[in-house]
């Protein structure tokens, strides 16, 4: 019967590639499906939080900070409960990072304030004495790119089918709406304000009140969001 | 040959002679093989170039162990593995119970410089962030905790909105005598209250007064809020500590979170009894 693998080596490969992966396929594949899911309650990124995310990338924060806390009572007690593999579901690319040389950052939006965030951001020893972490100054100044922010969104919209403009809880609201560039840019503003209100620092109000977000504000709101 | 006395030592030996022995014996066998044996048995019928292959019948051992491992698979699949799989969730539940109970049992009576050295250990890695390493609220960027109340316009700030000043949820921290009103003094009558209130009740016989008959109900004569039925106007008592941490808070500096699930009582007791002590 197997005279006719031995003779064809190429099907004998095929073959023993199938046998091998099979025991790989049925125990991982139907698990990842499954634990690959949104989690209950997990809600793609505003607009104004997509763009701190780009802001968070471009800083490059992922190479300080985690965003993935391991089911160790060491580090639940620090950071709070551990992370389910379905809350990343909308993070494309997933910023789990591979080095913790400052504090893991995925439940930070539960003991952090936005003040907290723009003292620290401007003079990180001012709050934590001893920190090595750089001041972000340029932060404060620079203008958030709400427009490749919306492309990204847009784009995980139409490709992804991320449920943008959809009602995910069951609810009969519209969870988180994107709609045109205008009308996001507006909700954008608004959300942005409200932050900036809560830094306490004029100079951020004043940009936003002028249709202009900082970056530093578009980076809170992504932070603040992390729960 | 006081080493051989040792029963592993002698264990050794006899195990390095066995093999020693039993070397020697298939070395041998083998040899002699080499040397007398010849082809003998059955060819099979197939051959490769002219090169055949005897008919042999598979080991016993070998046809054991196939059978054998056949069998543990179709129990390590239907068993085995749904029974028995490792859950690394499972170990850290039961990681968390076993450190609770030890907690627990260990700090059901703690002394009060247990309280003070695990309130200070608490305070610097959850509470420092914000309030500072020494408390103080890091130049007006939260709480001082090392007074009640940090001035005036704080006290005021009260009076005016009422416990809906404090923000976290719907307006109150869980108190058993609930929220406290909006607007129960104002103008000059407010102030003088503050005032006193805010100078931790001295001087200022007219706010004494008013704080009697405004405040008192709720707050008790002497502001210490009648053992945890309303805010302690005095020190930071552990009931006002346990509601801030639940309920988080929002007054006239900023927002605070809650810390709800995020501490133990033991440990919300020692993060009161420290901070009482940075005030004494």
């Amino acid at each position: 019967m197997f005279g006719w693998l031995e003779r064809n080596p190429f099907f004998f490969a095929v073959g023993v590639f199938v046998v091998i992966a099979f025991a790989g396929l049925i125990e991982i594949v139907p698990d990842f499906a499954q634990q690959s899911r949104p989690v209950a309650g997990a809600k793609p990124y505003d607009l104004l939080r997509l763009a701190g995310r780009q802001v968070y990338i471009k800083d490059s924060c992922n190479a300080c900070h985690s965003q993935l806390i391991r089911p160790f009572k060491i580090e639940t007690d620090r950071y709070g409960m551990y992370s389910l593999n379905g809350e990343y579901a909308y993070d494309r690319p997933f910023l789990w990072g591979s080095k913790r040389t400052g504090p893991d950052l995925h439940r930070v939006g539960n003991y952090r304030t936005s003040d907290w965030h723009a003292n620290h951001m401007w003079d990180p020893t001012s709050v934590v004495p001893g920190s090595i972490m750089p001041a972000y100054k340029h932060m404060f100044t620079n203008v958030t790119d709400l427009e490749t922010a919306y492309a990204e969104a847009l784009t995980v919209k139409k490709v992804f089918n991320v449920p943008y403009d959809k009602d995910i809880d069951g609810d009969g609201k519209i969870d988180v709406p994107l709609g045109s560039f205008e009308e996001a840019k507006q909700r954008a503003l608004q959300d942005a304000l409200k932050i900036a209100q809560e830094t306490k620092r004029k100079d951020l109000v004043e940009m936003v009140k002028a249709g202009k977000i900082p970056e530093i504000v578009a980076l809170i709101a992504y932070l603040n969001g992390l729960k | 040959m006081n080493w051989l006395s040792d029963n592993v030592n002698q264990l050794a030996l006899l195990g390095a002679a066995a093999i020693l022995i039993l070397t020697i014996g298939v070395a041998a066998k083998y040899f002699k093989q080499i040397k007398e044996g010849k082809s003998e048995g059955e060819l099979k019928e197939e051959n490769w170039d002219g090169i055949g292959e005897y008919k042999n019948n598979s080991p016993i051992g070998w046809s054991l162990a196939f059978i054998g491992t056949i069998i543990w698979g179709v129990w390590y699949w239907l068993v085995g593995y749904p029974l028995n799989a490792y859950s690394q969730i499972g170990e850290y539940n039961e990681e968390v119970k076993s450190y609770q109970a030890k907690f627990e049992s260990k700090w059901a009576n703690p002394s009060k410089e247990d309280l003070l050295g695990m309130g200070e250990g608490v305070f610097l890695v959850q509470c420092s962030p914000c309030h500072g390493i020494d408390a103080t609220g890091i130049e007006g960027k939260a709480q001082d905790l090392t007074r009640r109340f940090v001035s005036k316009s704080q006290v005021l700030d009260v009076i005016k909105r009422g416990s809906a000043a404090l923000g976290n949820p719907n307006g109150q921290l869980g108190y058993q005598l609930g929220m406290m009103p909006p607007g129960l003094l104002s103008g000059a009558d407010a102030e003088a209250v503050a005032t006193y209130v805010a100078n931790g009740f001295k001087g200022n016989n007219k706010g004494a007064e008013l704080f009697q008959s405004a405040c008192a109900s709720c707050h008790g004569p002497d502001g210490r809020g009648m053992n945890g039925m309303a805010p302690n106007l005095r020190e930071y008592d552990d009931p006002i500590i346990s509601h801030v941490l639940q309920h988080g808070k929002q007054g006239i500096i900023g927002i605070m979170p809650s810390f709800k699930g995020r501490l133990t009582k033991v440990q919300e007791r020692a993060v009161a009894a420290y901070i009482r002590s940075l005030s004494e």
